[in-house]
């Protein structure tokens, strides 16, 4: 029984401790997953770059915090840090110094605080013969975006700052003045409402531009910055990790310029083309950014609420370090437009797809298939998003159903996720959609539910005691539908039955106080409709249609020739549609709900 | 075999007792008193009722009873339609094929006509229109009801 273990245990030189075993194992781990994942080749040989895995701008490691733990150990060239990325590279002029370095902080816990800010913190280096080029530095600017650094002098900021009034403690918010969720927000000229995304145009606000701002507009006019002299200021006051959601100011309300003067702290602007291509703008203090054409039209522009951003390294555009924002203020300067827009970007311009008129349905064909492609095709696609943000029954419906004895059969036309099929026990309830991926989902939730159209219910004439259609029959595009479908609905009941139908009110304000619908578009939205991740529409089952914020969709929807709501806004006209904005992650599913072939 | 099948059972009931979240989604099914309240709703057919079931795959399972419930049920209940649909899918047992009178307080009476308006569940197979022919697939417990465009 005390047979040797296996040689290599057993020799003592090139055992190592558990914890160095431990290291080495990371360490491979390391390499292995740079090759794989970011294609850099580690080298066996000793080099002098190195590549320190944990070490990068997504654990939050500072560029400075490298470069003072680095520089002891040997000539320090530079550090190249990646957005994004978990590792940095580290170039010494001589192999000998990263030799050094790597003997030092391979495998080891920092000490923190001394060492580096975060605690538990491992690096895991690996010698690497080249440091990648990175090519994601030094964008080129969306097409019509120019910057203009050092546009006002810190005195003139000063004196800006002064005619706005905002000191440092909080003062009462005039009219024009309001604190929204993310920042400090003032307006000159006219107001501008986050409500709509628009200003009222006829409703100047008193005193238009304040005379403290014509110096820096004089100056804008006569270096050729704009041709437009601006009449309208909005100016917002961003504390660090406060951001502004991504938009495209809308068309109709202003003209091509858009311009935005930052003062105090720097931040990132970052631009999104519909492509999904990204350009991160660094605004200094001080500069002018002037957003016209394509940078106005199509990209959006917005700012990402958080404390810290990745900047270049000043001076060497390739290498990017991490800024702490400070208080920073903007001046946002625009031109009212009079007009409706005639830009060639109609798939983000308001006024175009407003252009194409309501062309309803003229057939019961082109209604079905209306209905088809912008009520059942979003349902089947949305089902189970739908589903996760429909939970909570509303109680008049609930309190409609609870009057029904045991023993009762009540039918849910349209029934959804089948939230109402279980609303009261001692009753028999048969519920059925449209939707084949709602039935589904109603099935799984072992409800009793069939697939039909509300159209045409196959249930015996007067068998049911009560029936509900909630939020359904807006879906259906003319006036004759809508009557087919509240009849077929009466045909179901017994003598003396109750049905209740809720739809949705073209009026969303009654004695001058606005439903929760308006309301809820300053809590949950502070700017911008297109926003994905803050326009879940909550009850609005109106003619949806998917937005995936891509441009095809929009204009999928202008094909339609119906025009398109602008969620938590009132409703323009009778017959729109509604965009279903799908929250970033939800996944579309792919199905299709058919009849069956007879 | 008999081991195997007692064993297997015992699970069944171990799961269904002690973790009922699970039984959600062994339940994919069409119940008989469902087919009661269905009709053909094809264009022009007047004799539409009762739909032909055709089952392939059944599952009977325990709910509670209650015979306030069922009693009150009945009246609604076209019991001839019931009654062909059980025969169909074998699932009669001794269910009269007429309603006794006063069935109210007959619990036994109740008692079956609960298990075939509320236990018997048909998983796949078909409904079929009387007077076209027409089938309307049940599957995963769901029948499709949707008709065609030449058929509204």
């Amino acid at each position: 029984m005390a047979a040797p273990m296996n040689q290599e245990s057993g020799d003592v030189k090139t055992k190592l401790s558990k914890s160095e075993r431990k290291a080495q194992k990371k360490q491979i781990k390391a390499r292995q997953t740079l090759l794989r994942h970011e294609g850099i080749n580690t080298s066996r040989e000793v080099t002098k770059h190195l590549v320190v895995a944990n070490a990068g701008m997504s654990n939050g490691v500072h560029r400075e915090e490298l470069w003072r733990l680095f520089e002891t150990h040997g000539d320090l060239l530079d550090i190249v840090m990646v957005t994004g990325k978990p590792y940095a590279f580290v170039s010494y002029n001589d192999d000998q110094s990263a030799a050094a370095a790597f003997a030092v902080f391979n495998g080891r816990m920092l000490k923190s605080p001394q060492e580096l800010q975060q605690p538990n913190v491992t690096f895991y280096l690996n010698y690497i013969d080249e440091v990648p080029s990175q090519r994601a530095a030094g964008l080129d600017l969306p097409p019509g975006l120019r910057l203009v650094e050092d546009f006002i002098s810190p005195a003139c900021a000063a004196r800006l700052m002064e005619g706005l009034g905002w000191s440092n403690e909080q003062q009462q918010h005039t009219d024009a003045e309001q604190a929204l969720r993310h920042r400090r927000v003032k307006h000159y000229g006219y107001e501008f409402r986050y409500d709509n995304n628009n200003v009222d145009k006829d409703k100047p606000l008193p005193g238009g531009l304040p005379d403290w701002c014509s110096p820096v507009i004089d100056k804008m006019m006569s270096e050729g910055h704009i041709k437009h002299r601006p009449d309208q200021i909005t100016v917002n006051q961003y504390q660090p990790g406060q951001g502004i959601p991504p938009h495209v100011d809308t068309h109709s309300a202003f003209e091509d310029e858009i311009s935005s003067l930052s003062l105090g702290g720097q931040t990132v602007m970052d631009f999104k083309h519909p492509s999904g291509k990204r350009v991160p703008v660094v605004l200094p203090a001080r500069s002018l950014l002037v957003m016209s054409g394509e940078a106005r039209y199509l990209w959006t522009h917005g700012i990402i609420p958080r404390k810290m951003d990745p900047v270049p390294v000043q001076g060497q555009e390739e290498s990017m370090t991490l800024a702490r924002r400070e208080v920073r203020t903007s001046f946002t300067l625009r031109k009212i437009r009079h007009t409706p827009c005639d830009c060639k970007y109609p798939s983000q311009c308001d006024s175009q797809l407003q252009k194409t008129g309501a062309s309803l349905p003229r057939s019961e064909g082109e209604a079905a298939q209306l209905e088809q492609q912008h009520v059942h095709q979003v349902y089947e696609d949305i089902a189970s998003h739908f589903s996760s943000t429909r939970h909570s029954p509303w109680p008049r419906v609930v309190d409609f159903l609870k009057t029904q004895p045991i023993g009762a059969l009540v039918v849910d036309v349209g029934c959804g996720n089948g939230k109402y099929l279980g609303a009261n026990k001692d009753v028999y309830s048969l519920g059925n959609d449209r939707s084949c991926g709602l039935a589904e989902i109603c099935r799984d939730r072992q409800l009793e539910v069939f697939v039909c159209d509300a159209l045409s219910v196959p249930i015996r004439t007067g068998a049911v005691d009560a029936a509900i259609s909630i939020a359904v029959i807006h879906h259906f595009c003319t006036q004759e539908r809508r009557l087919k479908a509240v009849k077929e609905l009466a045909r179901l009941l017994k003598p003396g039955g109750k049905a209740l139908i809720y739809v949705w009110a073209f009026e969303q304000e009654y004695k001058n106080v606005k439903s929760n619908y308006l309301k809820d578009s300053k809590e949950h939205q502070n700017d911008d409709v297109r926003d994905k991740s803050s326009t879940i529409s909550d009850d609005i089952r109106g003619a949806t249609s998917p937005d995936s914020g891509q441009s095809d969709s929009v204009q999928e929807q202008q094909g339609a020739g119906l025009p398109v709501h602008v969620n938590r806004t009132s409703f323009k006209t009778q017959d729109m549609l509604v965009p279903w904005h799908l929250r970033d992650g939800a996944k579309k599913q792919q199905k299709d709900c058919r009849p069956a072939s007879p | 075999m008999h081991r195997a099948t007692s064993t297997g059972q015992r699970l069944y009931f171990r799961v269904a007792k002690n973790v009922g979240c699970m039984l959600l989604s062994f339940r994919t099914t069409m119940r008989l008193l469902t087919h009661n309240m269905l009709t053909s709703h094809v264009k022009g057919v007047t004799n539409g009722y009762p739909l032909k079931l055709q089952a392939e795959n059944i599952k009977v399972m325990s709910v509670d009873f209650n015979p306030e419930f069922v009693a009150r049920m009945i009246p609604k209940l076209e019991w001839q339609a019931l009654v062909q649909a059980a025969e169909s899918i074998g699932h009669l047992g001794d269910l009269p094929r007429e309603l006794v009178p006063e069935y109210e307080s007959n619990e036994e009476f109740l008692k079956m006509a609960h298990h075939v308006l509320m236990e018997v569940e048909v998983i796949e197979g078909n409904l079929e229109c009387p007077e076209t022919g027409r089938k309307f697939p049940i599957k995963n417990g769901i029948p499709n009801m949707l008709l065609n465009e030449d058929e509204v």
